[in-house]
């Protein structure tokens, strides 16, 4: 019971809406639509956003887009309560994390039946398909390829004398140059943030080893995995090649709290597609790099993400109508060029082609990085199960516990192992 | 801080002029002092509207290395929808917020603190509890009722509520208050036959210029701060607020204009300071009970 | 008649020979027209939602799909076996129990220092209350890191005397007392009412009380306090209910995220990430459930014992 409402009665309670205007027109030809389009991001993305309904709805005149865009905090409370409440936009930007959340509870329809017709996806990469992927369904199409990456300022590493090769540096190179970083700054600067909360990081650390975060709803790691990981951080924090636990709790997610941004490390650890983010906050310029490996040669720990979907509503009043615009969005030219990869690199090759030329120098970095990382990176894992967000949130609180010394990783290793299994069990 | 208001009243009837020139002084130094410290987060605000963006976040000192109100233009037209909308929409909202809540809180208040019927102790009881359960779990069944009266989309979810005195802490706070006037005076009143409409209009409402101007200070304001109500309801850019609008200017995840954010703070404080710069002045006139006998 | 006196809650003996439609219409009509608009909106707006989170209270709700009844599994689950709802409730009854105090006096204060009818006053209560106009402005949470911050000013001032300080904001020992701060630097509202109530003290009691030779810190305690008590009840409550409930601040601070180590994980924040961020509103709605049974016991507790010491006029 969602709170059930039949079209014919959403009509008949819109009409005050209606007479102020909020709905627009209602459907008179077979043809014409208006469209709710909703989405995260800043004024930037906005600008590209509408500059592609624009130039949409000048070629389908009988087609209208509402645009809406939030911070990513009060993007999701919003359409909770939207979906919660039907009355829900006919399209969604989506994160891998949620959509698979919204994907399984049937808020979200599947678009296999408009692929090769409707929406033309044939030059799109095989892992961009896969990654919108949820059980079997075709949920959600890429706006994006991303991938983690390490974002670097290249002044203070220089003028410390530290040189990293971008595409095959390690956690030694970390633990045996970091120190000089904090010589060179007067102790003011470490080489890189305290990476230990970072799920994703976790993840391409235990995709190095051969292991992985999840398979088949479980976690795919050993307590062990997790000792070592914390272990591993507690050497680097002890060697000050990484920065204090008083500074990294200052990171709350949000870009300027980041300590690459507020001058506290030379690094960050995040995805490809925030370089841009990140430059417009630092005044020296930034590098991008793999995140640590573990050894010079070791691979497949990166994968190619999507950094955002767009995905269709399960009751949206007129479906073909949104698959036109998602399929404009991601397969024409003009639109690509547009957008540029301030969403990330295009997932399609030909959309690919167009736009690289177009781009400026940090976003033909962030190109040629995602280009690079083929030979490294290994195959995309699974959608994460339902609560993964929650293991997420979990990993962060745990991995300060072990930097304040509230526990010691030969604990924490099977304390956040316990914590997994039993969040995975509640949400089933 | 806290003790140093106490000591200060401590000087006897009989001060010798030097004291209370010399207690003046200290107040003041207390109250500029006390003042600078509650400032300097405003102060570094109005500095960060006006300094380079990469700057904004390395600086700690209260002076830019360069003047540029840039970021005001850039931030007023920044979004979409022009900064002139969203004060407009804000002032609409606020305006009729403070009409409906000062005008229904203080008819319930009057109810509740002089009028004698049965269930008035449960009813301000179950008053006094919609006060206490946290909003996030009313959100959803309360935006499913107001999409099912057509209203989302509008300002009415944000409005009308106002004019139904949904807002408990404004009842209580005019009750505690109409219960310090002197009961003695709606006892003359009723025996000149005045109805209870009569004294609520007549004997309550002007001598409770304190309250009604604190209520209307506190509506204004609380309703411009308010973003999560406009969040949810309002989805077209043109009917957003100031705050909806400066919530927008940040994404945690991508590109933002810190510096525009900043400027349109610091404008978006300008508006409920004038209002409360007007208001307040009610506060000190409202000493409607002086000389009252009692 | 129809107009009573609160304290004298038995209707006298003259309404009660009174009967029928008469008395009806005579003692109980006037009180329920002054509260029809109330009425309408508790009936029509507020009590459906309240009862409908009661209901999902039982039932194990995620927001997308239809809700299934789980009868008392999420009050069992939050009693027996879950480490941070013990965590969130601490958090805030430790915030509840520093900040709510220290606000009031804060406030009543700095409302009685304005009061003394000095020059500039109006200047002074403006700036006083400056930084409660900001309310929830994101601003809030990059000024608080621009003072608490390990290079922030707290600690650039406690460096002039050698002390090198941790970083208050970000330290699990010490963050929850940035939001106490943050609570209390935002003490405008208790600040006004309370001068408003000041406003209401008849300037010729203490007229009399000086001709009769009373200091003022006499008067103080025999006048200004006692006839401010409605005032002081009501601040107490209403501060004590919102610092339960209080969400924002750490909202804001931590990103959402109650860290470091959940130290600032306030009940509503908890209650706000089931609800929103894990798809649990059954669970979220029990939670607010309890906060409002705890609230609930606290307020009625506060209304017995206010007639020992709340002095009414009536």
């Amino acid at each position: 019971m969602t709170f059930p409402l039949s079209r014919r009665q959403f009509l008949l309670s819109s009409t005050a809406a209606l007479a102020a205007g909020a709905l627009g027109t209602l459907p008179s030809f077979a043809q014409a639509a208006n469209l709710r389009l909703i989405f995260w991001g800043g004024q930037a993305r906005a600008d590209r956003t509408y500059g592609v309904v624009d130039l949409f709805t000048a070629e389908n005149p009988d087609i209208s887009i509402d645009g809406e865009f939030l911070g990513w905090a009060d993007y999701w409370p919003k359409v909770a309560t939207q979906t919660a409440g039907g009355n829900q936009p006919d399209i969604i930007q989506m994160d891998y994390r949620y959509i698979g959340e919204y994907a399984r509870r049937g808020s979200l329809a599947p678009l296999d039946a408009f692929v090769g017709k409707d929406l033309d996806l044939s030059a799109f990469d095989e892992d961009q398909l896969r990654n919108g992927t949820i059980d079997g369904k075709l949920i959600g199409v890429s706006l994006g390829v991303a991938a983690g990456a390490t974002v670097f300022n290249t002044k203070v590493l220089a003028d410390a004398g530290v040189e990293i090769d971008p595409m095959r540096w390690t956690y030694d190179d970390l633990l045996n140059l970091g120190p000089k970083v904090s010589e060179s700054t007067g102790g003011a600067m470490a080489m890189a943030p305290d990476g230990s909360g970072i799920e994703l990081l976790f993840e391409n650390w235990l995709r190095q080893k051969g292991k992985a975060l999840y398979a088949d709803g479980q976690p795919a790691f050993a307590p062990e995995d997790v000792t070592e990981w914390f272990e591993l951080w507690t050497e680097l924090r002890n060697a000050k090649a990484i920065i204090s636990p008083d500074e990294q709790a200052i990171d709350t997610g949000q870009l300027e709290t980041a300590p690459l941004v507020r001058s506290k490390s030379a690094m960050n650890f995040t995805t490809s597609n925030q370089l841009v983010a990140y430059q417009t906050l630092v005044p020296d310029p930034l590098g991008i790099a793999i995140f640590p490996a573990t050894s010079p040669d070791s691979k497949g720990g990166h994968y190619r993400n999507s950094s955002q979907y767009f995905a269709l509503s399960s009751t949206s009043a007129s479906p073909e109508a949104a698959i036109k615009f998602i399929n404009f969005f991601v397969n024409t030219p003009e639109a690509a060029t547009i957008l540029g990869v301030e969403r990330g690199v295009p997932a399609s090759s030909a959309m690919r082609d167009a736009v690289t030329p177009t781009l400026d120098e940090r976003s033909q970095m962030v190109v040629k990085y995602i280009a690079d990382l083929g030979e490294i990176a290994g195959d995309v894992p699974p959608t994460p199960p339902a609560s993964a967000g929650e293991i997420e949130v979990a990993l962060k609180t745990k991995s300060q516990e072990v930097a304040f010394g509230a526990q010691s990783p030969a604990d924490a290793g099977p304390a956040f192992y316990d914590q997994v299994i039993q969040t995975l069990g509640r949400s089933s | 801080m806290t003790d140093a208001p106490m000591k200060l009243t401590v000087v006897g009837v009989e001060t010798p002029k030097w004291r209370k020139q010399l207690t003046s002084v200290v107040s003041h130094a207390l109250l500029i002092g006390a003042s600078i410290l509650m400032l300097y987060p405003l102060l570094w605000m109005l500095a960060a509207s006006f300094r380079p963006e990469n700057e904004i976040f390395t600086s700690a000192s209260l002076i830019p290395s360069s003047w540029s109100i840039d970021a005001y233009f850039r931030g007023w037209n920044g979004l979409r929808t022009s900064f002139s909308v969203f004060f407009t929409n804000s002032f609409i909202i606020s305006i009729l917020s403070v009409i409906g809540n000062v005008f229904a809180c203080s008819l319930a208040a009057f109810a509740f603190s002089r009028l004698e019927f049965r269930g008035r102790k449960i009813w301000f009881a179950l008053m006094l509890m919609t006060l206490m359960l946290p909003y996030q779990v009313t959100l959803i069944p309360q935006y499913v009722l107001f999409r099912q009266l057509g209203w989302v989309d509008t300002f009415l979810p944000l409005v009308v509520p106002k004019f139904l005195a949904a807002d408990a802490f404004f009842i209580f706070l005019m009750v505690q208050f109409f219960r310090g006037i002197p009961k003695e005076l709606d006892e003359a009143a009723m025996m000149d036959g005045a109805g209870p409409w009569r004294i609520y209009w007549k004997i309550m409402l002007p001598l409770s210029t304190p309250v009604l101007a604190t209520a209307a200070i506190f509506t204004f304001i609380w309703t411009w701060d308010d973003f999560f109500g406009p969040l949810i309801y309002l989805n077209k850019m043109s009917d957003y607020t100031v705050m909806l609008g400066l919530r927008t200017f940040t994404d945690s995840t991508g590109t933002s204009d810190y510096g525009g954010l900043f400027a349109m703070s610091v404008l978006s404080l300008v508006p409920i300071f004038l209002f409360f710069l007007i208001f307040q002045r009610l506060l000190i006139e409202g000493i409607a009970t002086t000389g009252m006998k009692r | 008649m129809s107009i009573q006196n609160v304290a004298s809650a038995p209707p006298s003996a003259e309404v009660e020979k009174v009967s029928g439609w008469r008395r009806i219409w005579q003692q109980d009509a006037p009180g329920y027209l002054f509260l029809l608009p109330w009425f309408i909106g508790f009936f029509g707006l507020t009590l459906g939602p309240m009862i409908y989170s009661f209901y999902l209270s039982f039932n194990h709700f995620d927001l997308l799909t239809a809700p299934r009844w789980a009868g008392l599994d999420n009050y069992m689950r939050m009693f027996t076996n879950d480490p941070k709802f013990s965590a969130s409730m601490r958090v805030t009854l430790f915030f509840v129990v520093f900040s709510v105090p220290l606000k009031l006096a804060f406030a009543l204060g700095v409302a009685l220092l304005l009061n003394r009818g000095m020059k500039g006053l109006t200047i002074y209560r403006s700036l006083f209350y400056l930084p409660s106009l900001l309310g929830a402005s994101v601003a809030i949470a990059i000024l608080w890191r621009q003072i608490f911050a390990g290079d922030g000013l707290v600690n650039k001032f406690l460096s002039i005397f050698g002390i090198v300080g941790p970083s208050w904001i970000s330290n699990p020992n010490y963050s929850l007392w940035t939001l106490i701060v943050l609570s209390i630097w935002q003490f405008g509202s208790p600040m006004i009412i309370f001068l408003a109530g000041l406003r209401q003290i008849p300037q010729d009691m203490y007229e009399a009380a000086s001709l009769d030779g009373a200091s003022k810190w006499r008067q103080f305690w025999k006048i200004t306090l006692p006839l401010l008590t409605p005032v002081v009840f009501f601040n107490a409550i209403i501060q004590t209910i919102e610092a339960f409930k209080s969400f924002t601040p750490a909202f804001i601070i931590s990103g959402g995220t109650g860290n470091p180590i959940n130290s600032t994980l306030f009940y509503t924040l908890y209650l706000y990430q089931e609800a929103f961020g894990f798809f649990r509103m059954g669970y979220a709605s029990a939670l607010a459930w309890v906060l409002l049974a705890l609230v609930a016991l606290f307020t009625a507790f506060s209304f017995l014992t206010s007639k020992y010491w709340v002095h009414y006029d009536d």
